[in-house]
This record gives C-alpha cells, sequence and structure tokens, in this order.
C-alpha cells in the first residue's frame, strides 16, 4: 500500500454477460438493459476479471453497433516478423524454420538481453559491446556472442563462431562445449556417402540428439511400413490394441510430418503389428537415469551453478543437444536463445464477422487500414477525487483534489468526480446507475448526485475555435450555468453540490460527483482476513447512452437528401463499468 | 535560443514554440536541434557537447558532403521532465572512440531522472521516470517503457510495445485504442511561463 492508488474505470464487455447470451440463443435481438439490483453486476466476482477492460483495450463493432474485447474478437495474422532486427519472415518459412529468427538475433539465455557478436580476442570491454554493426566489429574472428546487459559470453559454455554473420546456421552445428554435430541433412548425406558405408554410424545413445533420434525413428518406421514381411518380425503383443499397427502408426506421422505420403492401401490393409526399434541407429534411445554426475556438479558448484526455472522455460526447444534427462539444469547448458518472431494482427467481430482491425502488413508501418476502437464511439470516463470542505449547509468551497491516491476515511463521506467526454458528433443522453451499496462483504454506500445527463457533440476543436466572441461568451455562460439550464440535468452556478445537477460542463463533455460513504473494514472475530484489494472501494455503474443518428442507410455514394437527413434514428448503448475510487484506510 | 524578451520567467519561450526552462543544462547548444514545442524542465541536461568526432564520409574522398554536427535532434511535441539526461551514445569506430547522434521523433515523453543515451527513439514514445536507455538502444514508434526499466545497450524495441523490467522485457502490447494517450499537445499546455490548466 505504499504506492499512491490511482481511481480508474473498466468497462464490460457485452461477451461475458450471460443473461445476454441466454437472450440472444432465445431468439430476442433486444440489446441487455442492466436496470435494477436484480442482476447488479459484481466486479468482485471471479468471472469478472476477465470480462473488464480499461477503454483502450477495446474496440466496437459497428455493424453490430456493440462493444468487443481482447477476449471475443476473432485474431487473424497478418505479418511475422522479428522483433530484434525487424525482418518479415513469410507464412511458408515458419513450417520449415519454426518461430523463432534465424538470422543473428539473440537473447541472453541469463538475463534475456539482447547479445551482441563480438570479437573474442578483445577482452569484453563495456565500451567495445556498444558495438553492433559490421563495419565497428573489429578484427577477425573468433566470435561470441556477449549480453550487453550481465556480460554472459557464449565462451563461457564453450561456443563461439568462426564468422560474424550467420550465427543461427552455425549455432545449430555447435553443441555447448564447442563440439561440432551432424545437422539431419548432413547425416542424410553422409549416409548416402559411400566413403562412410564402411563405417557404422554412432551407436552411443548419448550422441543422438532429438533431431537426430527423429530422424532415425522416420527412417526406421518408414522401412517397416515399405517392409512387406513386418508383420511377422516381431512383437505382436500390443497389435490388437491398435497401438503398434501401421495404421495408427501411418495416422501419428502423418499429423506429425504434415504429409498425407503414408496413406497408402497396402498400409491400412495390414493389421499386423510391426517391431519397435532395437538400436540407436533405429532411434532407440535408452533414458539415461544416471544422475550421479549432476549431483557430483551439484555439490561442486552449488546451487548458484544451476540454472532458475525461467531460465529454462526461456530456452528454445534444443534439437541440438542430447535429451535432457535432467542435464540442463546447470547454466553451462544453457544456449543462446533466438528470438521470438513477432505478429501484426487484425481482429474481427466475433458475431458478424466483419473486421474491427487491420493493419499495414509492412513491419516498419505503424498505420492501421480499419481501427475501429471503442473510445471513439462510446464516453470516456475519468475519475477524480473532490476534496469538498464544510458540510452540506454552507455552500460547499469547491475544487482543489483531495490529497490523490490517499485511503478513504472510513464512514466518512467522500465525493469523486466523474467526467464523461463525448466522442461522436451527436449530443449523447447518459443515464446512469449505480447499487445503492456496493457488493461484497463491505457495502459502502453510493449515491451518484447527477444520474442524468446530456453530453455536448464532440464538435470540431476549429469551429469552436472560429466562433464569434459573442457567441463564445453566451456558450460560456451557459456552461456556467448563468442563463438558463440546458440538457438533461440542470447545471449547478458556482460548483455546488445539489442532487440532480451536474458540476461542471465544457465543449464535450460533463462532470458530475458521486458521493461515496466507505464501509469500515473492521472485521468480527472469526472472519476470514481481508483478501487482496478488498479494501479496494470499487463502484459497480450501468451507463446506458442514447442519441440520435443519422439512419443507417447502406446508400453510402447516394448523399441524403435535405429529407432524408430528417430520418434519423434512435440509438442506445448500454453497459456495466467498474469504477475504482481508492483504498479504504484500515483500522 | 534566442528569448522572447522579459518577462522573465521560469521558462524560455522560443519562437518555434520551444519552453526550455532556465534551469536546464544545455551544453553545447549549437549541436542541439529542436523541432520546436518541445518542452524541457528544469535540472534536465542534453549533452549536445559530445559530439561526433569520426565522419565515416571523411574518408571516402574528400569533403564532399558538409559535416553534420547534430549531436542531439529532437522533434516536436517532446517533453523532457526534470532531472532526465540526453546524452549521444559513444563507441569506438575503426579503433577510435567517437560519439554517435541521438535522434527523437515527435511527442516524446521522457520521464524525470531517466537517462538516454539511445542512438533513436520514434515518434510517440513514453518513457516512464527513473528509467535508462542503453547506448545505441532502438526504440521503434508508439512505445510505452515504464518507469524504472533499464533498456539494455543495442536493445531494439519494435513498435506498439509496453516494456519494462531490468534488463527490459516486452511485457504487453498497446492496444489499438491506446495510440492517442501518445499525445503530448494538451501537455505542452500545461507548463511554461502562462500555464494552462490540464484539459478535461
Ligand atoms: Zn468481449
Ligand atoms: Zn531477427
Ligand atoms: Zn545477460
Ligand atoms: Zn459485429
Amino acid at each position: 500500500m505504499a504506492t499512491a492508488f490511482t481511481p480508474y474505470s473498466y468497462i464490460q464487455c457485452p461477451c461475458s454477460d450471460i443473461t445476454l447470451t441466454d437472450r440472444r440463443s432465445g431468439g430476442s435481438p433486444t440489446t441487455s438493459e442492466p436496470d435494477g439490483d436484480d442482476h447488479a453486476f459484481d466486479p468482485r466476482a471471479p468471472r469478472s476479471s476477465f470480462s473488464l477492460y480499461p477503454l483502450e483495450y477495446l474496440m466496437y463493432c459497428e455493424d453490430c453497433h456493440q462493444i468487443r474485447c481482447p477476449r471475443c474478437v476473432a485474431e487473424e495474422i497478418v505479418t511475422y516478423y522479428c522483433p530484434n532486427c525487424l525482418f518479415e519472415v513469410p507464412s511458408s518459412n515458419l513450417k520449415s524454420e519454426g518461430n523463432r529468427c534465424n538470422r543473428s538475433c539473440f537473447q541472453c539465455p541469463v538475463c534475456i538481453g539482447p547479445l551482441a557478436i563480438t570479437s573474442v580476442e578483445t577482452k569484453p570491454d563495456p565500451n567495445l559491446l556498444a558495438a553492433p554493426d559490421n563495419s565497428a566489429t573489429p578484427l577477425a574472428g573468433p566470435y561470441a556472442l556477449t549480453c550487453s546487459y550481465c556480460l554472459w559470453t557464449s565462451t563461457e559454455v564453450g561456443i563461439q563462431f568462426d564468422k560474424h554473420n550467420g550465427i543461427h546456421a552455425q549455432l545449430a552445428k555447435l553443441r555447448n562445449g564447442g563440439t561440432t554435430r551432424l545437422t539431419a541433412k548432413e547425416r542424410k548425406e553422409r549416409r548416402k556417402d559411400p566413403s562412410y558405408k564402411g563405417q557404422p554410424p554412432p551407436t552411443d545413445s548419448q550422441d543422438l540428439d532429438h533431431e537426430a533420434q527423429f530422424a532415425n525413428l522416420k527412417a526406421f518406421y518408414q522401412g517397416q511400413l515399405a517392409d512387406p514381411n513386418a508383420a511377422d518380425a516381431g512383437l505382436a503383443l500390443l497389435g490388437d490394441l491398435g497401438f503398434s499397427s501401421p495404421t495408427s502408426l501411418s495416422r501419428i506421422m502423418s499429423i506429425y510430418t504434415g504429409g498425407g505420403l503414408l496413406h497408402d492401401k497396402k498400409a491400412k490393409a495390414r493389421l499386423g503389428a510391426m517391431r519397435e526399434a532395437l538400436d540407436p541407429d533405429e532411434g532407440l534411445l535408452v533414458a539415461s537415469l544416471d544422475e550421479s554426475a549432476a549431483i557430483a556438479k551439484l555439490r561442486s558448484e552449488g546451487l548458484d551453478g544451476t540454472a532458475s526455472a525461467a531460465q529454462r522455460l526461456g530456452q528454445a526447444p534444443n534439437l541440438v543437444e542430447p535429451p535432457l534427462h535432467g542435464r540442463e539444469r546447470f547454466l553451462d547448458s544453457l544456449r543462446p536463445v533466438p528470438h521470438l518472431l513477432r505478429t501484426k494482427r487484425s481482429k474481427r467481430c466475433p458475431v458478424c464477422r466483419h473486421i474491427i482491425s487491420k493493419p499495414e502488413s509492412k513491419v516498419q508501418t505503424t498505420r492501421f487500414r480499419i481501427r475501429l476502437v471503442a473510445g471513439s464511439y462510446i464516453p470516456s470516463i475519468s475519475v477524480r477525487q473532490l476534496a469538498l470542505s464544510g458540510g452540506t449547509g454552507t455552500g460547499t468551497s469547491a475544487s482543489g483534489a483531495a490529497v490523490p491516491g490517499a485511503p478513504l476515511e472510513p464512514l466518512k463521506p467522500a465525493y469523486f468526480l466523474l467526467t464523461f467526454k463525448n466522442p461522436i458528433f451527436e449530443t449523447i443522453k447518459v443515464t446512469l446507475g449505480a447499487p445503492v451499496t456496493t457488493p461484497g462483504r463491505f457495502a459502502s454506500r453510493v449515491t451518484v448526485i447527477c444520474p442524468e445527463f446530456e453530453v455536448d457533440a464532440n464538435t470540431d476543436v476549429w469551429d469552436e475555435a472560429l466562433k464569434d466572441n459573442a457567441e463564445r461568451d453566451r456558450e460560456q455562460r451557459r456552461r456556467r450555468g448563468e442563463s438558463i439550464s440546458a440538457g438533461g440535468g440542470g447545471i449547478n452556478s458556482a460548483n455546488q453540490l445539489e442532487v440532480g445537477k451536474i458540476w461542471e460542463r465544457g465543449r464535450n463533455w460533463v462532470s458530475i460527483v458521486v458521493e461515496v460513504v466507505p464501509a469500515s473494514l473492521a472485521l468480527a472475530p472469526g472472519d476470514p482476513p481481508l483478501r487482496e484489494d478488498e479494501d479496494v472501494l470499487e463502484i459497480p455503474m450501468s451507463v446506458r447512452v442514447e442519441w440520435e443518428a443519422e439512419m443507417a442507410g447502406d446508400e453510402v455514394g447516394a448523399a441524403p437528401s435535405r429529407s432524408n437527413s430528417e430520418a434519423r434514428e434512435k440509438r442506445e448503448l448500454a453497459y456495466w463499468c467498474v469504477l475504482g475510487l481508492g483504498r479504504i484506510r484500515q483500522r | 535560443m534566442s528569448s522572447r524578451r522579459p518577462p522573465r520567467g521560469e521558462y524560455i519561450e522560443t519562437d518555434t514554440g520551444n519552453k526550455v526552462a532556465r534551469k536546464a543544462t544545455l551544453v553545447g547548444t549549437q549541436n542541439i536541434m529542436l523541432g520546436g514545442k518541445t518542452v524541457i524542465q528544469p535540472d534536465a541536461i542534453i549533452r549536445g557537447d559530445l559530439v561526433r568526432t569520426i565522419h565515416p564520409s571523411s574518408q571516402s574522398g574528400g569533403n564532399a558532403a558538409p559535416q553534420n554536427n547534430t549531436a542531439i535532434s529532437i522533434g516536436r511535441y517532446c517533453f523532457l521532465s526534470r532531472n532526465c539526461c540526453l546524452r549521444p551514445p559513444g563507441r569506438l569506430y575503426k579503433g577510435a572512440f567517437t560519439y554517435m547522434p541521438l535522434r527523437m521523433g515527435d511527442h516524446v515523453f521522457i520521464g524525470a531522472g531517466s537517462v538516454v543515451q539511445a542512438a533513436s527513439i520514434g515518434s510517440h514514445v513514453h518513457i516512464g521516470a527513473g528509467s535508462v536507455i542503453g547506448e545505441f538502444a532502438i526504440i521503434k514508434d508508439y512505445v510505452r517503457i515504464l518507469d524504472g526499466t533499464v533498456v539494455p545497450p543495442n536493445m531494439v524495441i519494435p513498435s506498439f510495445s509496453i516494456v519494462a523490467g531490468q534488463p527490459a522485457r516486452v511485457i504487453g502490447e498497446v492496444p489499438e485504442g491506446g495510440h492517442e494517450a501518445f499525445e503530448l499537445r494538451d501537455l505542452y499546455k500545461t507548463v511554461g511561463n502562462n500555464p494552462q490548466p490540464a484539459p478535461h
């Protein structure tokens, strides 16, 4: 509670409203009306935390006239790119190369800082580390990857490179400690190469890394499938279960290899079992369960030599090393982490499938082709605490914020200024509803001083500026409430707290006051202790916005004639929001 | 930075609308380019004196291009809070040490006490208070860096990232509805010799 509390307003997306979905499935297309306390929204309900969003995170579907949130929109990937080198990666490459950058973009396995390519010869001097570009990479190799944050270097795990480019490809051939390995491609070529014919392939299962094991297994099973006598070969034990039958295998293989190659009728017809791999060359890998080396290492290096869970999770799937069996627990087995690719995504309305957000596909542009954000359709609500000195009798000396973020005194009325800013070009009528007491264990009393008011249209700022002085004066007087009250709530002069009166009005905004009497957080003996954030005073509030819009005709091309522009339709949008006002002081 | 004559306020307001606090420390002003409407608060430090000493062009065939000595260029509507420090990054180039220019786009907010040594900062960037932006970091447009973040040298932060931590990591994405929040026009009006109240 050391940090000051910042008031907030979150809005509920209708996608989480069960009553709404029920109604929709029932067939009646009415919008939900959050009226009355019968199903007042409880911001503390476990479900609520999944449906409340700050206004900036919400989208708006112009066809459904409804709010959409990150949880309910359907996303489609427009572009994949590397967040470090900002190169676009074609989606076809993704299947073959995976979802990480295969240029020279790496993150430190210890601290996730960026790794720079440095020459091993020169001592890692902090000034030198800031030398990323090739012209400045001094001298000749060998090169290492060095973290510019924690100064970790790949030489610590015995990895260095001959060239300063194509690091990803070089790393794929290097094991920690510096021993080279054969890539799957080289392995295949070597198998064909007659000069290697005589030598048996490495039989030590320790040498078999993931990639090699998979290649061996695949070759082995494909050989089995092709071999008509496979059924006679062995273990028919599990055959009846379909566990090791060629059909189930071919199904699995086609899932993981992506090809439909194995779907030949012959294989399907054969129901017999196949034998399993028997040696490393066939893909058999015996788990090494002997952990004495790891234990000895832990004894000598202590806990400092081990990798944290976060560090191990951050590692890219390592196809290069032999399977773990617990060996990747030490810092010296960590490897540089190639950057995960990032995406640009477009978003669709889940109901009508219209696109509501679409960025331009080029990586370096920040423009959007379509960007329908809720903030340009529904009023924003900002919350600020008001310091009102004096009781109700003395005209209340207004303005001046209370100490922002300070805890609220229990059982002592506090006042909050809610400012509604209208983003649309029509005047809107806002109707607020809040339960008299907040839900939850500690019921604070809530009074919305002015629950109904109108907010002027978001006219052009230039219109405003160009208005002649007389008009502006009149306008300002109107705003200050010196003349007739306008719109919904009247205007209260000189900022006095009066029921049914708004506090202040501007071009396209209105401020109203909410009075709260925070509950006491005193616990009776035997009560469970305060839960996290249970001391935060949150009030649920229903907001109904009504306005008149031009008929939503689809005649986009035809300019509406005079008579046509008369045809206006009433629109309304209702939703729940929650206002976080402050923490209640604990005694 | 010609002052528009008295009254002597806290700020010097230039013809292009820059508001530079009298108590700000600008070293090597001839190497500092301000785009206009930029606010520099008291006790901010801008090291325009750390100018590039080696020019790659000067090596190849005579002095063709006139040397550009801008050490720090700042776009429009930038806001440099109290005690922040802008410092061009430096490194060895062909065996000799040189500084390189620091470039900033428009609507860049730099929080109080932050130290910035980036190579480039895009437009619509918010850097929170007490942050450190390491040498040669590249920050693209629409990036929000939370208070107390340490961005390591050479880090590239792509557009629409929310970044925090020591070292910095991308912890989220700026939502579509959050673009307007980077605008600093309104903030610009709230400081200077005739500050306006913040609009609602
Ligand atoms: Zn939703
Ligand atoms: Zn990359
Ligand atoms: Zn590191
Ligand atoms: Zn829709």
